[in-house]
């Protein structure tokens, strides 16, 4: 779908008012996606699509997905939730998951930055090295 | 057995074990060599990017929520979701001596099938060019060998001088021909062991040319001996827009590390209008806003800072050289179009070859009111000075003279003095290609012109003339010839003992 300057221009300025302290306000965006629906302003399913796809980016900024090979405990989960906390600021959404594919370790992504200490990386790293 | 336990120890040991942060991205959009990429928060403007299993992008384009990246090589196993790592390192690309008699494409990789290039030296392709501090003016020659340019258009290094004409009029053999003069020249001060001499290095960058003349370019180098002092950066018709886009570039970085150690070099871009399409290709598939003739807003600064890397350093700062020879191709001879002015006014010179010139015969086909060089003259030696001085004025009176005679039969005899003499200066200009000329042999002949001592020999033999008095005072007078060559002027006495070696060869002449 082609979207227009102004649709992105429009989708950006919406995005920006549902922020509120840094964050997004879940509240405001919903009812900012049903005013827009309710009044249909010109191109609005192009500016809809375009502050999905902000709204997207941002919840992925602020999400923390930890993959580990085994279940971690609940005290290792607290530690990394204080210090990616710390790292990154209050109003994280984390996410534990479990992938034995890592064989051991962590992995941790929260937005584009990944923090790997898993054993596949390494043996990854030392095949390349290889 | 012990040894390759101690081997493994050791690269274990080599390996970061630690925690590493990474920076990645998912591909949202690929085609046309760009890819859209999600993520990547960190990416610097022209970082390489890892798109893995050896594939490596550019990033050209940071917005608000994506990476626009140029894809460099095989972009089609490249698939939407699939993960892109920032390197943290910028695109550079391989330098150094070990690089001369080699064909490398734009990222530095060998092509020739001569093995890998063994250089630990790396120089990033974008790189701000030398500043005011680091400059000194234009002072020393570079001798093209082409008795036209050496005496009219004389070009320094350092300088930046334009090709600029029609298609098929003699651009990349003006190119060629420095080059093969330049080898000549290095081979000759090697076998003399002169200290004082210093060698000029060639780089040969050919973008959207046709492979056959890029091999054609290859083998006359080779035949004439002059790949030992020369690189060749390949981005031909069939590589990708983006390769072609980076070449001038890459072989500039190739340059900049033989000025930053003290050394000349030559770069030939040929040529920056394919070049210009190549950045109009990358920009509007990375969706920049178009300008005049779809090129994007900043073609004018694509190529000021490509030119501007070309510069003469100063003593203080190693003394080297990188001299620019960018090529133009215009449409029917039309300077007055985008992209040729933009780079007239960033050179410091052109030289202007013309079509009708070219199939008059008259080769190279320089356009003599048309070229002009900046700074050359400074760099120009003595000899060539006294007898050049007045060439370009003496040849562009007579192209006047010449179409004023056609209507009248009645010339004085100052005129009809001026038009025999003009026609013997063309004739001396004539020149066949890949046969460049030494500087005292160029002196000699302008000389002769120069003293009325041509003035009594036809101007259909004078090619003739010129050819056996040349090999006549290279091989009977050479002596006089070496004098010319060290003193690089004439003084009186040179002066006499040339009359006398030319009057000589005359009454031996038929």
């Amino acid at each position: 779908m082609k979207i227009s300057k102004q649709a992105r221009r429009d989708a950006r300025q919406l995005f920006r008012a549902c922020m509120a302290g840094g964050a997004l306000d879940e509240g405001r965006a919903r009812q900012a996606v049903a005013t827009v629906i309710q009044n249909k302003p010109r191109g609005y399913i192009a500016i809809l699509s375009h502050f999905q796809r902000l709204l997207r980016l941002e919840t992925a900024r602020r999400t923390a997905t930890i993959e580990s090979a085994t279940v971690l405990p609940p005290k290792t989960q607290a530690e990394i939730q204080g210090g990616l906390t710390r790292q990154y600021g209050a109003g994280l959404e984390f996410h534990f998951t479990q992938k034995p594919a890592l064989i051991g370790g962590v992995r941790i992504q929260v937005g584009g930055d990944v923090y790997n200490g898993s054993v596949q990386w390494r043996l990854a790293a030392l095949q390349q090295g290889a | 057995m012990s040894t390759l336990l101690q081997e493994i120890e050791a690269q274990i040991s080599g390996l970061k074990t630690g925690v590493t942060r990474q920076n990645v991205g998912t591909v949202r959009e690929i085609g046309d060599g760009v890819a859209k990429i999600e993520g990547l928060s960190d990416a610097m403007l022209n970082e390489m990017l890892d798109f893995g299993n050896g594939v490596v992008g550019l990033a050209l384009n940071l917005e608000e929520t994506e990476v626009g990246a140029i894809i460099l090589g095989e972009y089609t196993g490249i698939k939407e979701g699939q993960e892109v790592r920032t390197t943290g390192k910028l695109l550079q690309v391989p330098v150094g001596k070990s690089l001369l008699g080699r064909v490398v494409n734009a990222l530095g990789q060998p092509l020739d099938g001569k093995g890998p290039i063994d250089t630990q030296t790396f120089y990033p392709v974008e790189k701000i060019a030398p500043g005011i501090i680091k400059r000194e003016p234009v002072s020393q020659p570079v001798q093209t060998g082409i008795m036209a340019v050496d005496a009219m258009i004389p070009i320094g290094r350092g300088q930046r001088e334009l090709i600029i004409g029609d298609r098929s009029t003699g651009k990349t053999t003006i190119g060629i021909d420095t080059i093969i003069s330049q080898a000549r020249l290095n081979r000759a001060a090697e076998a003399a062991k002169d200290a004082s001499y210093r060698p000029l290095y060639c780089i040969y960058v050919a973008i959207g040319q046709k492979q056959s003349n890029v091999a054609r370019v290859m083998v006359v180098l080779e035949e004439a001996g002059a790949m030992p002092y020369t690189i060749i950066v390949d981005a031909s018709a069939s590589d990708s827009a983006t390769n072609q886009y980076l070449a001038p570039f890459a072989g500039c970085a190739m340059g900049e590390w033989f000025m930053d150690n003290g050394k000349d070099a030559l770069i030939i871009y040929d040529d920056l209008s394919k070049h210009a399409v190549a950045y109009r290709q990358v920009s509007l598939v990375l969706k920049r806003p178009s300008g005049r003739e779809a090129y994007p807003g900043d073609v004018f600064y694509l190529h000021s800072r490509l030119l501007e890397r070309s510069a003469r350093v100063s003593k203080k700062y190693g003394n080297g050289s990188l001299t620019g020879l960018p090529i133009i191709e215009t449409q029917a001879g039309d300077v007055s179009a985008y992209i040729p002015t933009n780079v007239i006014s960033i050179t410091d010179g052109q030289i202007y070859l013309e079509t009708d010139l070219f199939y008059q015969g008259i080769r190279p086909a320089i356009s003599v009111g048309l070229s002009v060089s900046r700074v050359g003259s400074a760099a120009q030696i003595k000899a060539i000075k006294q007898v050049a001085g007045r060439v370009k004025l003496e040849l562009a009176q007579f192209r006047e003279l010449a179409a004023f005679a056609q209507f009248g039969s009645d010339l004085d005899a100052k005129t009809q003095a001026q038009l025999e003499r003009g026609k013997r200066i063309v004739e001396v200009f004539k020149q066949p290609q890949y046969n460049p000329m030494p500087v005292e042999v160029q002196a000699a002949v302008l000389w002769t012109v120069q003293n009325s001592m041509m003035d009594d020999v036809p101007v259909e033999k004078i090619k003739d003339f010129q050819a056996k008095l040349t090999d006549y005072l290279t091989s009977r007078k050479a002596d006089l010839m070496g004098k010319i060559r060290a003193e690089k002027a004439f003084s009186d006495a040179l002066s006499a003992e040339l009359k006398a070696a030319v009057a000589e060869f005359k009454q031996t002449y038929r």
